[in-house]
């Protein structure tokens, strides 16, 4: 009656080598799995070539005194440090990050507790208009609101940076909002707790690692982009500033852009000492961001 | 195969879930209706030994009796197992429960068989048999049998009003040992004689106690059917009987 | 001697009555308080009508269980005594859910308050990611019950049968609890708010035996302070744990699936002599 009374076709004692069908299979296993390999070779091939070449062109600028001189003032003057370019870009980041963050982070509780499915799609739809947002367009239009009839303001250039940061923090925070399970949310609910206090003192929580990877990650997508600062921090004097407010600052994609243009050889090898300064800093800040995130990861699972 | 009575079968378009263990439990049922057919023919046996004074039919009784006890055995384990193993409930649990009372029934009717059997030989040979008693032996008997036919049909096919009836057959079966009684008092002086007729007393006692087990089985088929459990009244006890009929 | 014996005729056979049998110790519980009446429940997902006319009671400090096939609407009816199926869309409740009472679904009734009183655990363990102390404290604290909170914290615990499992590394993640632990941690979590009632929704289901043995005889200790209502899919955990017993099925008639209370009666009744068919034949697995 079942169809499983007539018992195994093969003989289940023969010896246990592939046969047949099974060996042209594991080949093309096999096939698959190197094919796989190489494409993630590439990727990393790719990547390790332009860290070395930059690394090859830029090292040599690498010195104490690169980090903290200004770049040299003065008619015809060439050489000098990026220290005011690197004030100038960690303020402007930092202030788009306090822009970006508190908002990308409530969107996304928006979106993930209280959204009907209605209302969501839309939200989703403008995020994710806003992240393939060409960064110069971003630009013209800050431009437009903040610095025609005005002058130049660093803050300015943060507020840019921190509209093509939103839809990653969004998202990243999103994400992370969706992996906590539903059960532990109405456990939460089951005891009488709140809904706004169960996502501040549940829902968050248990998101926070991946909320800083996001947050992080777009921290190092923003300090690279040179479009929006293009516009509205890119006329300053090469002296460190703190006035974010008053004035542009000066930052170093911009500065790696005037110096790429420039006759002086010494100019372009400090655009190469600038380029690699900014792909160490996003290269630390992302594997810090993985590695802090790992760890707080450990930290739940263990006793 | 699985009996036709209420909790008993599955209704066209529904799907046992459970096929092997109804089976187990039809097969427990059969084996348990089996022992009432072992235990009808040593009551045949049993009376055509009485009626002929046959020595040695009454000793094949005796003998047969360990096949009564074996199918004893062989329910009993059967039942601790099913409940161990399937845990059965409603329905199920209580066929289990009258399964397990009915063969104690049976193996109890086995019994005074044998104890018929055993006086038939105390009688010796050319004993002075009064042929009134022999009579009402032999319809008391005849009786007895059918009402052990009725109970297994009434427990087959779980009828209740078959089992009540039993009480009613009982009654007959009492009237019928009363006058043995009185028949055996009037057997005279002669002491063989006076013996005979004590043996035949014993021996229709026996014949109504196998009644009265006929009588429980019925019991265990209302337990079964109803689920309540109630002594079928005792017919010298009129007042619970019209009590149960009113 | 006998007079006339009437006949016994089949079809005026007479009605037998059970023999006063008191072979353990059978209190009414019906007589106890009421703690939820539902009348004329029918709980709806949409337009499609989940579960139909209700009308059941459950009494206080009684283990009530609810049993049936999948899909008949018993963890919908038990998630609607404590509000925690207003989350899903189009949910509505029809007829009155009373609690003590009060209906829980009229205006004004705040859900939070609803479910404070009314606790619930659920099928899989859900621990929060804390410490196995801040996971009964937390929501203590928040609850506004922040004196004593160690002894309260000990208290829970010990209701939960877990503390001398636990005692010694209070601090610990409550994640590295086996889940039969963990499933009791989230009993002391509810008890621990001091709630009325508690409904458990196959509290075992993801528990090995000997978890699933101790969650039982835990229930037991519960019921004299609690009210417990219980979903199971295990009809012998039903059988061993429950005062009173609802069976549960669907109602396929007109084309549609509905949820509807079959027979809702004493555990032993239920299970020893049901009074409908359809509970005869969930029972004894001749289930269609």
């Amino acid at each position: 009656m079942s169809a499983f009374d007539a018992g195994p076709t093969l003989d289940p004692t023969r010896p246990l080598i592939a046969a047949g069908n099974l060996r042209r299979r594991r080949r093309m296993d096999l096939l698959m799995r190197g094919v796989a390999t190489a494409a993630a070779g590439v990727a990393v091939a790719i990547l390790l070539i332009v860290i070395v070449t930059v690394a090859g062109k830029g090292a040599s600028q690498l010195s104490i005194s690169f980090l903290v001189k200004d770049p040299s003032v003065g008619i015809g003057a060439v050489g000098g440090g990026i220290a005011s370019a690197i004030v100038g870009t960690g303020l402007i980041v930092a202030l788009a990050t306090v822009m970006a963050l508190p908002v990308g982070v409530l969107i996304a509780i928006y979106l993930t507790e209280f959204s009907t499915p209605r209302t969501a799609r839309p939200i989703r739809l403008v995020l994710d208009l806003l992240n393939g947002m060409p960064s110069i367009v971003i630009g013209v239009f800050v431009y437009g609101l903040l610095i025609e009839g005005h002058q130049q303001a660093g803050w300015a250039g943060s507020f840019a940076l921190s509209i093509i940061m939103v839809p990653l923090v969004a998202r990243a925070t999103g994400e992370m909002l969706q992996l906590v399970p539903r059960e532990l949310r109405e456990a939460s609910h089951a005891l009488g707790i709140s809904r706004w206090r169960t996502i501040v003192g549940i829902v968050l929580p248990s998101s926070l690692g991946g909320i800083l990877t996001g947050t992080v990650l777009a921290i190092a997508r923003a300090a690279g982009e040179t479009a929006p600062l293009l516009f509205t921090s890119s006329i300053f004097s090469n002296s460190t500033t703190v006035n974010i407010f008053g004035t542009a600052l000066p930052n170093i994609p911009y500065l790696i852009f005037q110096d790429s243009e420039s006759a002086f050889p010494a100019d372009h090898a400090r655009a190469w000492g600038a380029a690699l300064v900014l792909i160490v800093f996003i290269l630390i800040g992302n594997l810090g961001a993985r590695a802090m995130l790992a760890r707080q990861r450990r930290k739940i699972v263990s006793l | 195969m699985s009996s036709s009575a209420q909790g008993g079968a599955t209704a066209p378009g529904e799907q046992d879930l459970r096929p092997h263990f109804h089976q187990e439990l039809a097969q427990l049922e059969r084996q348990a209706l089996g022992a009432i057919d072992i235990v009808t023919e040593q009551l045949d046996r049993t009376l055509d030994a009485l009626a002929r004074q046959d020595v040695e039919l009454a000793r094949m009784v005796i003998a047969d009796d360990d096949r009564l006890d074996g199918r004893y055995l062989e329910v009993h384990q059967g039942i601790l197992s099913l409940l161990a193993r399937q845990t059965p409930v409603a329905g199920d649990l209580r066929l289990v429960a009258a399964l397990l009372h009915m063969i104690m029934h049976v193996e109890r009717m086995g019994d005074q068989c044998v104890n018929i059997a055993k006086l038939i030989p105390l009688s010796g040979h050319e004993p002075p048999v009064q042929d009134d008693v022999l009579a009402l032996l032999g319809r008391m008997g005849a009786l007895a049998r059918a009402a052990v036919a009725q109970c297994k049909t009434a427990f087959a096919e779980r009828n209740l009003p078959a089992a009540i009836d039993l009480i009613r057959q009982d009654g007959e079966i009492n009237k019928l040992n009363r006058e043995i009684f009185n028949a055996a008092l009037a057997a005279g002086d002669d002491p063989e004689a006076r013996e005979w007729g004590t043996y035949m007393v014993l021996a229709a006692r026996a014949i109504e106690r196998i009644a009265d087990n006929a009588v429980d089985i019925g019991e265990q088929v209302a337990f079964v059917v109803t689920g309540l459990f109630q002594e079928f009244s005792d017919t010298y006890r009129p007042a619970i009987r019209t009590g149960m009929q009113a | 001697m006998e007079g006339s014996q009437p006949e016994t005729d089949a079809s005026t056979a007479p009605p037998l009555a059970a023999l006063a049998i008191t072979s353990r110790e059978h209190t009414d519980v019906t007589t106890r308080d009421v703690v939820f009446d539902l009348r004329d429940v029918d709980l709806y997902y949409g337009a499609t009508m989940a579960v139909s006319g209700l009308n059941m009671q459950v009494h206080k400090n009684v283990i009530t269980a609810m049993i049936g096939p999948s899909g008949c609407g018993k963890s919908t009816v038990v998630r609607t005594l404590n509000r925690m199926n207003d989350s899903i869309p189009g949910f509505r409740v029809s007829g009155e859910v009373l609690y003590h009472d009060h209906d829980v679904y009229a205006s004004g009734v705040d859900p939070v308050e609803v479910r404070r009183r009314i606790g619930m655990v659920f099928q899989r363990p859900n621990p929060f990611p804390k410490s196995i102390y801040d996971n009964i404290a937390w929501a203590a604290r928040l609850l506004g019950l922040k004196q004593n909170l160690d002894e309260r914290v000990e208290r829970a615990l010990r209701g939960a049968a877990l503390w001398d499992e636990v005692k010694d590394r209070l601090k610990g993640s409550a994640l590295g609890l086996s889940g039969g632990q963990q499933q009791r941690l989230c009993i002391a979590r509810a008890i621990a708010i001091e709630p009325d009632v508690l409904l458990l929704d196959e509290p075992c289901s993801a528990l090995d035996p000997i978890a699933t043995a101790l969650v039982e005889e835990l229930m037991q200790d519960l019921k004299k302070a609690y009210t417990l209502v219980i979903v199971t899919h295990n009809m012998q955990q039903a059988a061993r744990v429950a005062e009173r017993t609802a069976f549960f099925s669907l109602d396929v008639s007109g084309g549609k699936r509905t949820g509807v209370l079959v027979e809702y009666d004493d555990t032993e009744k239920l299970f020893t002599r049901p009074s409908d068919k359809r509970t005869e034949d969930y029972v004894t697995g001749r289930f269609g």
